[in-house]
């Protein structure tokens, strides 16, 4: 069985809600089915056929190809599968997913990774505001799973976050880690303004220390930490090797409410 | 029937009678080997039985920095009792007093198990509030702060109902020191296999025990069917030639790990073969109706 594949055929002339394209729905869907799907956003009501040849056969491996930044809701509210997006992807891509495994090689909208619960989201290129931030209408960010942002992200990265691991491997906007809750962010490099705004627990590791540091962060000097030891070895395990070392300083805060969230800048 | 004999040295027709228990598995992990092993050492330490020391504990092996969850090297103990509640109180009081104690340590879960023991769990209240719980690849640890930074602890740990304790080998001979070479071997050997314990010094007892006693509230005295001295006096074991006895008690995750030690025990103890002294190998047990595992010598041997 070859993995269901969707072509975009052109580029598409509104934004698309492929939110109906995941295992789960597909799984009982014959191919005409399929091209039946309506992800049009406008009055027109348009289907998956009008804007991507299908074919292949096995609904548990998706891949979009040639997906573009209006295609939005990729993944979405995944509970099994994989899903390999060839190209960009919209907003909301693996946002509220629980389990499975999505991989962007592009870059991704805003919201990706928002609220999601489970799984494994990878995105190669950058990701806009509020990745693994908070969807409308829930009260936490990302509950859980691994985020990783292969370039840049957006602000807001993580707001209200509440578990889970996102990691950065190029330099993250302001107020990433925002209203944390629990949770860990990686940044590889640098990141900007108001990082750990509201930070409530939760932890934010930087490689490179932020130039920008909020004065209600209290300073608690140098330490060894086993964590992050047991970060790497699990990173490492997973394919995703970071060397962080042991030792770390350490800024507790944000001292403006809860304060036992925490800075660890690599020593 | 012909004496079954292993170069020389006479393995009796007997069987080890052993018993049900519950048991776990936890690494420790230190900045060294060496820390890491005091630790371990310091956490199984009086716990060779579970008649006056609440748990069976010993070190099952030593790990390297790739085999440990922080890459650090680490220490792989088994702890045994007679039930879980038991252990889980063992557990709490072990690592709490021994393992978070110690500089530079962290403890880890060793054992799926089918039911979880409070581990970081239960410890973490040390934090006074300030502990933080980490999820990690699915698994939960609890990051407590101590005076030389934080003492990193999974939350729970397994516990298997199938473990077995008791398993042991009897080795007679005609010195004391070709018995103790013996035994030092045979402990030497079962420690290159996994899931298994020799809880007591160095592995080996000098002192087992029968059933109860004479005296009122005593229950379990010398095996004086074993003891040299006292040949003349009781319905004695022991043919006359024979200076000492030692007995090796193994405890084991599983019925098959503890065969596999004794296995192992036998052929490292016979090794010298009857010029060295040794004269037979026996085993302890209680006529069969106490404990529902019966390791049958011939059988291991064959």
């Amino acid at each position: 069985m070859s993995a269901l594949t969707f072509k975009l055929k052109g580029k598409p002339d509104q934004r698309l809600d492929l939110s109906p394209l995941v295992p789960a729905r597909l799984a009982r869907l014959k191919q005409k089915q399929i091209e039946a799907l309506v992800i049009g956003t406008t009055r027109a009501k348009l289907s998956v056929g009008d804007f991507f040849k299908v074919k292949g056969d096995d609904a548990e491996r998706l891949r979009f190809v040639g997906t573009d930044k209006r295609c939005d809701n990729i993944g979405k509210s995944l509970s099994e599968g994989e899903i390999v997006v060839d190209g960009n992807a919209g907003a909301y891509v693996g946002a509220a997913m629980k389990r499975g495994r999505i991989e962007v090689k592009g870059n991704a909208g805003a919201l990706a990774g928002a609220s999601m619960a489970g799984g494994s989201l990878a995105i190669a290129g950058s990701a806009g505001e509020s990745a693994a931030g908070i969807l409308v209408g829930e009260t936490h960010g990302m509950r859980g799973g691994v985020l990783t942002i292969g370039r840049h992200a957006g602000p807001l990265l993580g707001e209200r976050m509440r578990r889970g691991l996102v990691i950065v491997g190029g330099d993250a906007g302001d107020y990433a880690g925002g209203r944390m809750i629990a949770g860990t962010i990686l940044f590889k490099r640098g990141v900007g303004r108001n990082a750990g705004y509201g930070l409530r627990r939760g932890s934010l590791i930087f490689l490179r220390e932020p130039e920008d540091i909020l004065p209600t962060f209290g300073d608690c000097g140098v330490v060894e930490f086993d964590y992050l030891r047991l970060l790497e070895t699990w990173l490492r395990g997973t394919g995703r090797p970071v060397r962080l070392g042991g030792r770390a300083r350490r800024l507790m805060g944000d001292m403006s409410v809860l304060g036992k969230g925490e800075m660890l800048i690599l020593a | 029937m012909p004496e079954l004999k292993v170069k020389g040295v006479t393995i009796v027709e007997t069987f080890a009678e052993a018993f049900p228990m519950v048991g776990t598995r936890v690494i420790i992990t230190a900045p060294t080997l060496e820390w890491a092993l005091i630790s371990a050492r310091t956490m199984t330490g009086f716990a060779t039985s579970v008649i006056a020391c609440g748990a069976e504990a010993g070190i099952e092996r030593t790990l390297s920095p790739k085999e440990t969850p922080d890459g650090r090297p680490g220490v792989a103990v088994l702890l045994f009792t007679m039930n879980a509640d038991k252990l889980q109180t063992q557990l709490r009081n072990r690592v709490g007093q021994c393992v978070l104690t110690s500089p530079g340590s962290a403890c880890f879960a060793g054992l799926e198990g089918e039911k979880k023991l409070k581990l970081g769990a239960s410890l973490r209240f040390f934090g006074d509030g300030w502990q933080m719980s980490k999820l990690v690849g699915g698994r939960r640890f609890w990051r407590i702060p101590v005076m030389d930074g934080e003492f990193l602890c999974e939350a729970t740990t397994g516990l298997t109902k199938k473990a077995v304790g008791g398993g042991n080998l009897l080795v007679l001979g005609k010195s004391h020191k070709s018995v103790l070479a013996a035994c030092t071997r045979a402990v030497k050997a079962m420690a290159e296999l996994p899931d298994v314990i020799t809880p007591f010094p160095g592995g080996i007892v000098r002192s087992g025990s029968k059933v109860g006693s004479k005296y009122k509230g005593q229950i379990a005295s010398t095996n004086d069917a074993y003891c040299p001295t006292l040949k003349a006096a009781v319905n004695t074991a022991l043919p006359l030639d024979v200076e000492a006895v030692m007995e090796i008690v193994i405890d084991g995750l599983s019925f098959e790990a503890i065969h596999k030690a004794m296995h192992a025990g036998i052929h490292a103890i016979a090794k010298g073969g009857a010029r060295e002294g040794v004269t037979h190998i026996s085993a302890g047990n209680y006529g069969g109706n106490l404990g529902p595992h019966h390791f049958h010598l011939k059988e291991i041997v064959g």
